[in-house]
C-alpha cells in the first residue's frame, strides 16, 4: 500500500475554482477599462485634465506610501502613525512658510523659492527626527514581542501625534496662502497643465531621485537592504542592525516630511486628522504596488491617484465622490486577501 | 500581640475620627432652589436679577469650531433679551444656561451630545424651556427626547433651524415622527428652507442666470435648501446643469470644479453650511471658473467663515436686516451692538426673539411644562426684535421675508428682501 | 516604585511594632484586615480632605471591607458571596448614587446615563475579548459590528421604511406610525445573529491572512462600513432610503414590557415613556453584561475556548493538534461580532437613534484600549478597563479638566485630548505590562516570554 502511494503518479489537477478569480479579476479589468475608454472618447481634453490631477495626486501619496514601505521591509512592521508624521510635516511646513518667511501670494518668485526649499530642508529634518525617536522610544524596546505589540503601540502613537497638532494648531483648519503661481505651464485644445502641478512633481521627481540613489548606492542604503533581507545574517556580518533601523526610520519621516510640504502648498490647507485619512490611502497604495518594495510604493500610488481623480472627476457613470474612499478600502482589502505581493510583488526594498 | 492590635485599632480609630473632622469641615454645598445643568454639557448658570433664579432656560448651540463667533453671540443676544426682561417670566425668575451640543473632535454638532443634552434638560425639572439649537439636524434628535419628558413636554424655540421636516409634512413620517406623544413641543422663528430655496430662486432669476451648478454638502439642512432651490429654479425656468453633493472631508474639490467648468454653469448654489469646508470649497471652484458666480444659503452666513473668496458673494438669510429692523429691533441692534462692538450678525436678533417667545409662553404659568408648551402655538408677538407675527398652529413662524446679501469683506451687504409666493413654497 | 511603597509600608509596621517576623506570625486574615484597614483609612483621609465628603463614604469603606477581609471561600457557597454582593450593589446603584462622596480630581460618581454607557461599552469590549483576548486576532473594524446592530435596531424598531406596517411586539407606538417595529426583546438577538453572519462573512476571506493584515483589512472594512451608512440614503442612485445618510435613523422605539404587564406586574410598560427610563436601561444592562460574562466564562473553559488559546499561542502545533484552523477563528469572530451586534442594537435604543457619526475609527481603538489595559483575556479586567474608560470618555475626563481649570491658571481643555490620552494608556501599557491591569496568568506568559506566532498560512509566499 505505501509503495503504491509512495510511487503513484503526482498530477497536479487544477479544479474549475482555482479558475473563477483570475477570470473575475480579468472581466474586473476589462470593466475598468472599457469605462475609462468610453470617458476619454466622452471628452479627451477633460479626461486628460483628470489625469493630470491623478498625476499630481499620485506624487503626493507616493512621498508618503514610500515611508510605509521602507518602514515595513526593514521590520515588517505597518507604521500606523506614519500618516500623522506626514501630517506634523505639513503643519510644520505651513508654519514655517506663513510664520518664519512670511509668504504671501505677493511674494517673488525668488524668494518664494529660497521659502520653500528652506522650509523643505527644515521639515524633512524635523520629520525625520521625530520618526527616529518614536522608533527609538516605542517600538524598540517591543523589538522581541509579538508581533502585533508594536502595531497596537503606532496606533496608540498615532493618536498621540493628533493630539500634538489639537495641542499645537487647535482642531480648525491651518490655512497656507495660494503661493503657488496657478497660470498655465502649456495649454493646447481644452487641456491644461497648471504650473503648481508642476512644481509638485518638480519637489518629488528629486527627492525620488535622491532616494534611489541613497539605497542603491551608498554604503548605509546597502545595510538597509541587507537588514531587511535578514536581519540577522546581517548583524553577523558587522552591520550595526540598531542603527540602521534608526536610519531607516529617519529617511522614511523625511519622506513624509516633504510630502507634508507639497501637500500643504498644493492642497492649501490641513488639519489635525488630515494625515489619518491620507496615511491610510498612501499605505494601499503601497500594498497595491508591492510592499516593501521601492517602486512599486510609486507604482501603486499613481494607480490610487488616478482612481481616486477618475473616481471623483469623469462624469460618465462615475461613483462620485461620495464612494471614493470606500473604493480605494476595497482596493485595499481585494489585494490583501487575493493578492497580499501586490502588483510588482516582490518583498525586500530592492533599488528602483 | 494584643498590645499591637489594640495600638492599631485606636490609630485606626483616630483616622477616622480625623476623617470625619476634615469632612464636616469641608466647604458644604449650599442648597440651592435650581438644579443647574452639569458642566460636561452646560456653562454656568447666568442670573443678574434680584434673589434667585427659580426656573431655567437653556439654550442649546454649537459652540465649537468654525461656527463659535456666530453662536457666541448668539448665546449673548439671548442673555440681552433676558436682561430686558429682568431676569423674569411673568413671576417667576429665570436663570440662563448655554450648553454646547458640539464637540471639539467633530468641530460641530455632535449627535451622541446632542441626544446627552436632550435627555438633561428633559430629566432636570427646573428647565422650562429650552432656545435652540442653531442646526436642524440637532433638533431632529433633542425635539422627540425632550416630548417625551417627565412631568411634561419641554418647549423648544429654535431661532435657526430651517428644515421644514420638523413642523411640516416633508420626508416620509414627518413630522409626526419627531412628537411621540402626539403633542407638539417645538416652535421656531425663523422661515423654512421652503421659503428660503425659491427666494434664492427667484433671485437668480433676476441676476438672468440661466445655468446653475447646485452642490449640497449632504447633511439635513444642506440637501434640504439645495433641493427647494432645485424645484424652484425649475418652475422659474433655470436650468439646473448638475445636482452632486460634496465630501466635507475630501482635501481638494479640484475635480469637481472641473466638471463644474465642463457643464457650463453660469453660477453654482452651495446648499449647505461653511464649516463643512465651504471655504476649500470656494476656492477650487473659484481657481478653476474664475468669472462664476456663488450664491448661498444661510450656513455660509458668517462672512469669517467664508474667507475673502466669497467676496461679491449673494448669501441668503431670513427676515429683515438688522439695520432695516423697527422699533424694539432697532433697540436691539444699537444696544446690542454697542455692548459687543460692532454689527450684530443676523442670527443674534434671531437668538434674542426666540428667547423673548420662550419668556412669553414660559409667563403663562412657569413651573408647568404642558402649559407652557401649549401656550407657544397661536402665540401674537408685537413689539418684539423682529416686529410683529404670529407663531401658527404647526410651530412655524407666519414671517416670510428672506433678505439677500452681498458679502464684501467682513460684512454682509443687504441687497433686497424678498418674500416668495405661495405657488413656488412647497 | 513598587519597592517604594512596600518599603513604606514595612517602615510603617515596624513602627507599631510589627516586625516582619510578628507579621508573618500573624493568621492571613487579620494580615489583609491590617491591610485593608490602612488603604481605607488612606482613601478616606483624601476623600475628606481633597473631595467632598458624605457619610456614604464611610458605608462604603464599611461595604469594602466586608467584602476583602473576610475569607469568603471557606464557607460553603462561600465563592458566590463576593460577586453577588457585587452585583446587589451594582443594582442598587441608582438609590444611592445621589448620597455618593465625591473623589478628589474625579469628583462625583457617575450619573445613570453614564453607568448605562459603561454596561453596554462593557459588553462590546467583552465581545471584543472573544477575539482579540482570547483567539488573538488583532481586530480594528469591531465598530462595523456595533454600527450593524445599531442600524438593524433601526431598520426594524423604527419608521424609516414608512411604505411598511409591521408591528410585533413592539411598545409605545404613536398614532399614525409606520414602519417595521419589532419588539426590541426580539430584536436584540436577532440583531446579534444578524452581525454574526456578517462577521462570519467578512471573516471568511480575510481570517486567512496573518495578524498585520487581518488588522488593515479588519480596519478598512470599519471605514468602508460609515461611508455606506452615510451615503446609504441613496444607495448607487436607486433612490432606496436604507440609511437615512448623515442624519441616522432616528427616533427608535424603546423596550418595554406593554400594559397588561404595567397594570398587573407593575412592570414599566415602555422605557421612554418611564420616569426613571435610565435607571431602567440601567438594570437591562446589567442583565445583558450578565449574559455576556456568562457566555464568556463557559465559552473560555470550553473546547471552543482553549482550541482558541491554542491558535493564540502556536498556530502551527494547534493544527499539528487537529484544531481547524479557519472554523475556529471565524467562531471566534462570530462570537465577538454577535455581542457587538446586540450592544449596538440596545445602544441605539437608549439614544434613540442610529447616526454615522458613531462609527468612526476611533471607537475601535477606544474599545481595543479597554481589552488591552485592563487585561486581554480576563473578563474581570476588561470589565473594569471598559467601566473606567466608559467613564472617562462620558464624564471623567471633564472633571478632571474642570479640576485643573479649578487649581491650575490654565484651561486645558481635556476631553479635546481625550484620544491622545488613550493612544499614550495604549503606549505605555504595551511598553511596561502588556499584560493589562489584571491579566490572565497565561496572557503575561505569553507577552513576556514570547510565542511562536507565525502563522501557518503565510499567504504572502502563496502565489510566489
Amino acid at each position: 500500500m505505501a509503495t503504491n502511494v509512495a510511487t503513484a503518479p503526482l498530477r497536479a489537477r487544477r479544479s474549475v475554482g482555482s479558475y473563477v478569480m483570475p477570470v473575475l479579476a480579468s472581466l474586473l479589468l476589462v470593466a475598468l477599462f472599457l469605462w475609462l475608454i468610453v470617458n476619454f472618447v466622452k471628452g479627451p481634453a477633460y479626461f486628460t485634465n483628470i489625469a493630470f490631477i491623478g498625476l499630481t495626486n499620485g506624487a503626493v501619496y507616493a512621498l508618503v506610501a514610500l515611508g510605509y514601505t521602507l518602514v515595513y521591509g526593514i521590520l515588517e512592521l505597518i507604521n500606523f502613525a506614519h500618516g500623522d508624521v506626514f501630517m506634523l510635516g505639513a503643519l510644520i511646513s505651513a508654519s514655517m512658510m506663513i510664520t518664519n518667511f512670511g509668504v504671501t501670494t505677493g511674494s517673488s518668485t525668488g524668494f518664494l523659492v529660497i521659502a520653500i526649499i528652506g522650509s523643505l530642508i527644515v521639515t524633512m529634518l524635523a520629520c525625520g527626527l521625530i520618526n527616529a525617536t518614536i522608533e527609538f522610544v516605542a517600538y524598540r524596546p517591543l523589538r522581541g514581542a509579538p508581533r502585533l505589540a508594536p502595531l497596537i503601540t503606532a496606533i496608540g502613537v498615532s493618536f498621540i501625534l493628533e493630539d500634538v497638532a489639537i495641542g499645537w494648531k487647535q482642531t480648525g483648519y491651518t490655512a497656507v496662502p495660494n503661493v503657488l503661481p496657478r497660470g498655465n505651464v502649456f495649454s493646447a485644445g481644452g487641456v491644461s497643465y497648471t504650473w503648481e502641478k508642476l512644481i509638485v512633481v518638480l519637489i518629488t521627481v528629486p527627492v525620488l531621485i535622491a532616494l534611489v540613489y541613497l539605497v542603491q548606492r551608498t554604503r548605509q542604503g546597502k545595510a538597509m537592504r541587507a537588514t531587511a533581507q535578514d536581519r540577522d545574517a546581517a548583524a553577523m556580518m558587522g552591520i550595526n542592525v540598531n542603527r540602521t533601523i534608526s536610519f531607516t526610520f529617519l529617511i522614511a519621516g523625511a519622506l513624509a516630511g516633504a510630502g507634508g510640504l507639497v501637500y500643504a502648498l498644493y492642497f492649501g490647507q490641513v488639519r489635525y486628522d488630515t494625515g489619518y485619512q491620507l496615511g491610510l490611502i498612501a499605505f494601499t497604495a503601497a500594498v497595491l504596488g508591492g510592499i516593501g518594495n521601492l517602486p512599486g510604493a510609486v507604482l501603486g500610488s499613481l494607480c490610487i491617484g488616478f482612481v481616486q481623480a477618475f473616481t471623483d472627476g469623469l462624469r460618465w457613470h462615475s461613483p462620485g465622490s461620495d464612494w471614493t474612499l470606500s473604493i480605494v478600502f476595497s482596493i485595499l482589502i481585494l489585494i490583501l486577501v487575493f493578492r497580499p505581493e501586490g502588483l510588482l510583488g516582490e518583498r525586500t526594498p530592492e533599488g528602483g | 500581640m494584643k498590645k499591637k492590635v489594640s495600638l492599631l485599632a485606636f490609630v485606626g480609630a483616630i483616622a477616622v475620627v480625623a476623617a470625619l473632622f476634615a469632612g464636616y469641615s469641608g466647604t458644604a454645598k449650599s442648597a440651592s432652589t435650581v438644579n443647574a445643568l452639569p458642566s460636561s454639557s452646560c456653562g454656568p448658570i447666568v442670573y443678574k436679577g434680584p434673589g434667585k433664579p427659580t426656573f431655567i432656560i437653556a439654550s442649546d448651540l454649537p459652540l465649537q469650531g468654525a461656527i463659535r463667533k456666530q453662536t457666541v453671540q448668539i448665546s449673548r443676544a439671548m442673555i440681552w433679551a433676558l436682561q430686558q426682561k429682568g431676569w423674569k417670566a411673568g413671576s417667576a425668575t429665570i436663570g440662563y444656561q448655554s450648553c454646547d451640543d458640539s464637540t471639539a473632535q467633530s468641530g460641530g454638532w455632535d449627535s451622541a451630545k446632542c441626544a446627552t443634552n436632550a435627555r438633561l434638560y428633559a430629566t432636570n425639572t427646573s428647565v422650562m424651556a429650552v432656545v435652540g439649537t442653531f442646526n436642524s439636524g440637532c433638533a431632529k434628535i433633542e425635539v422627540p427626547i425632550l416630548n417625551r419628558a417627565h412631568p411634561g413636554p419641554v418647549l423648544m424655540v429654535s431661532p435657526a433651524n430651517t428644515n421644514p421636516g420638523i413642523t411640516k409634512k416633508w420626508d416620509p413620517g414627518e413630522p409626526q415622527k419627531y412628537y411621540p406623544t402626539g403633542t407638539r413641543n417645538y416652535a421656531r422663528v425663523v422661515a423654512t428652507d421652503d421659503v428660503q430655496g425659491p427666494a434664492d430662486a427667484l433671485w437668480s432669476q433676476a441676476q438672468h442666470w440661466t445655468k446653475v451648478f447646485v452642490l449640497n454638502d449632504k447633511q439635513t439642512y444642506g440637501f434640504g435648501v439645495a433641493k427647494t432651490y432645485q424645484a424652484a429654479a425649475k418652475k422659474l425656468g433655470i436650468k439646473v446643469v448638475g445636482f452632486q453633493g460634496w465630501d466635507a472631508k475630501a482635501s481638494s474639490y479640484e475635480a469637481l470644479a472641473n466638471a463644474i467648468k465642463a457643464s457650463g454653469a453660469q453660477a453654482v448654489f452651495l446648499g449647505g453650511i461653511a464649516c463643512n469646508n465651504g471655504a476649500k470649497l470656494m476656492q477650487d471652484i473659484k481657481s478653476v471658473n474664475p468669472g462664476i458666480h456663488l450664491q448661498m444659503p444661510d450656513g455660509f452666513s458668517d462672512p469669517n467663515a467664508n474667507g475673502a473668496v466669497a467676496n461679491g458673494a449673494y448669501i441668503s438669510v431670513a427676515g429683515q436686516p438688522p439695520k432695516s429692523l423697527t422699533g424694539f429691533g432697532a433697540t436691539f441692534v444699537k444696544s446690542f451692538g454697542k455692548s459687543i462692538g460692532a454689527t450684530p450678525n443676523p442670527y443674534a436678533a434671531y437668538g434674542a426673539q426666540a428667547m423673548l417667545v420662550a419668556l412669553q409662553a414660559v409667563a403663562s404659568r412657569p413651573g408647568d411644562r404642558a402649559r407652557i408648551t401649549r401656550t407657544v402655538f397661536g402665540l401674537h408677538v408685537t413689539g418684539g426684535v423682529l416686529g410683529n407675527f404670529t407663531i401658527g398652529a404647526g410651530g412655524d413662524t407666519d414671517a416670510l421675508a428672506i433678505t439677500i446679501y452681498k458679502q464684501s469683506g467682513k460684512n454682509l451687504i443687504p441687497v433686497k428682501t424678498l418674500t416668495p409666493s405661495p405657488s413656488l413654497i412647497g | 516604585m513598587k519597592r517604594r511603597i512596600s518599603r513604606a509600608w514595612w517602615v510603617g509596621l515596624g513602627a507599631v511594632g510589627l516586625t516582619p517576623a510578628r507579621w508573618a506570625a500573624l493568621t492571613p486574615v487579620t494580615r489583609r484586615a491590617i491591610k485593608t484597614f490602612v488603604w481605607l483609612a488612606i482613601l478616606l483621609i483624601l476623600i475628606a480632605l481633597f473631595g467632598v465628603w458624605k457619610i456614604a463614604a464611610l458605608a462604603l469603606a464599611a461595604v469594602i471591607a466586608l467584602l476583602v477581609v473576610p475569607a469568603w471561600n471557606r464557607i460553603p457557597f462561600g465563592k458566590y458571596v463576593v460577586p453577588l454582593a457585587i452585583l446587589a450593589i451594582a443594582i442598587a446603584y441608582p438609590y444611592y448614587n445621589t448620597h455618593m462622596p465625591q473623589l478628589p480630581i474625579f469628583g462625583p460618581f457617575p450619573q445613570i446615563s453614564t453607568m448605562v454607557v459603561m454596561m453596554i461599552f462593557t459588553m462590546m469590549a467583552l465581545g471584543l475579548n472573544f477575539v482579540v483576548g482570547y483567539a488573538g486576532l488583532l481586530d480594528l473594524g469591531y465598530v462595523a459590528f456595533y454600527a450593524m446592530g445599531a442600524y438593524m435596531a433601526g431598520w426594524f424598531a423604527s419608521n424609516q421604511f414608512a411604505n411598511q406596517h409591521l408591528n410585533f411586539g413592539a411598545v409605545g407606538l404613536y398614532q399614525g406610525w409606520s414602519g417595521y417595529h419589532i419588539s426590541i426583546w426580539l430584536l436584540l438577538p436577532m440583531a446579534g445573529i444578524a452581525t454574526a453572519i456578517i462577521g462570519v462573512l467578512i471573516g471568511l476571506p480575510t481570517l486567512r491572512l496573518r495578524g498585520d493584515y487581518l488588522a488593515i483589512v479588519t480596519l478598512g472594512f470599519g471605514e468602508i462600513i460609515p461611508q455606506v451608512a452615510n451615503n446609504g440614503d441613496n444607495l448607487f442612485g436607486t433612490g432606496f432610503n436604507l440609511t437615512n445618510g448623515t442624519g441616522g435613523i432616528t427616533p427608535i422605539d424603546g423596550p418595554g414590557f406593554g400594559n397588561w404587564a404595567d397594570k398587573h406586574l407593575h412592570l414599566p410598560a415602555n422605557y421612554l415613556n418611564a420616569q426613571n427610563f435610565d435607571s431602567l436601561y440601567f438594570w437591562t444592562a446589567i442583565v445583558l453584561v450578565l449574559i455576556t460574562i456568562f457566555c464568556s466564562a463557559r465559552l473560555r473553559d470550553s473546547r471552543l475556548g482553549r482550541a482558541w488559546i491554542a491558535i493564540r499561542e502556536d498556530e502551527t502545533a494547534a493544527s499539528a493538534m487537529g484544531i481547524p484552523l479557519m472554523r475556529t477563528k471565524t467562531w471566534a469572530y462570530a462570537t465577538g461580532a454577535f455581542f457587538g451586534g446586540v450592544a449596538g442594537a440596545y445602544y441605539a435604543s437608549y439614544k434613540s437613534g442610529a447616526f454615522p457619526d458613531d462609527f468612526f475609527f476611533n471607537i475601535s481603538v477606544f474599545i481595543l484600549c479597554m481589552v488591552i489595559l485592563g487585561g486581554m483575556g480576563n473578563i474581570w479586567g476588561v470589565i473594569f478597563g471598559a467601566c473606567f474608560l466608559a467613564y472617562l470618555d462620558r464624564e471623567g475626563l471633564a472633571n478632571v479638566g474642570a479640576w485643573f481649570s479649578n487649581h491650575t491658571h490654565r484651561t486645558i481643555d481635556v476631553p479635546k485630548y481625550e484620544f491622545g490620552i488613550f493612544g499614550l494608556i495604549l503606549v505605555i501599557t504595551m511598553l511596561f505590562r502588556p499584560e493589562g491591569l489584571i491579566p490572565s496568568q497565561r496572557r503575561a506568559a505569553e507577552l513576556h516570554e514570547g510565542v511562536h506566532d507565525e502563522p501557518l498560512y503565510d499567504t504572502e509566499h502563496a502565489g510566489a
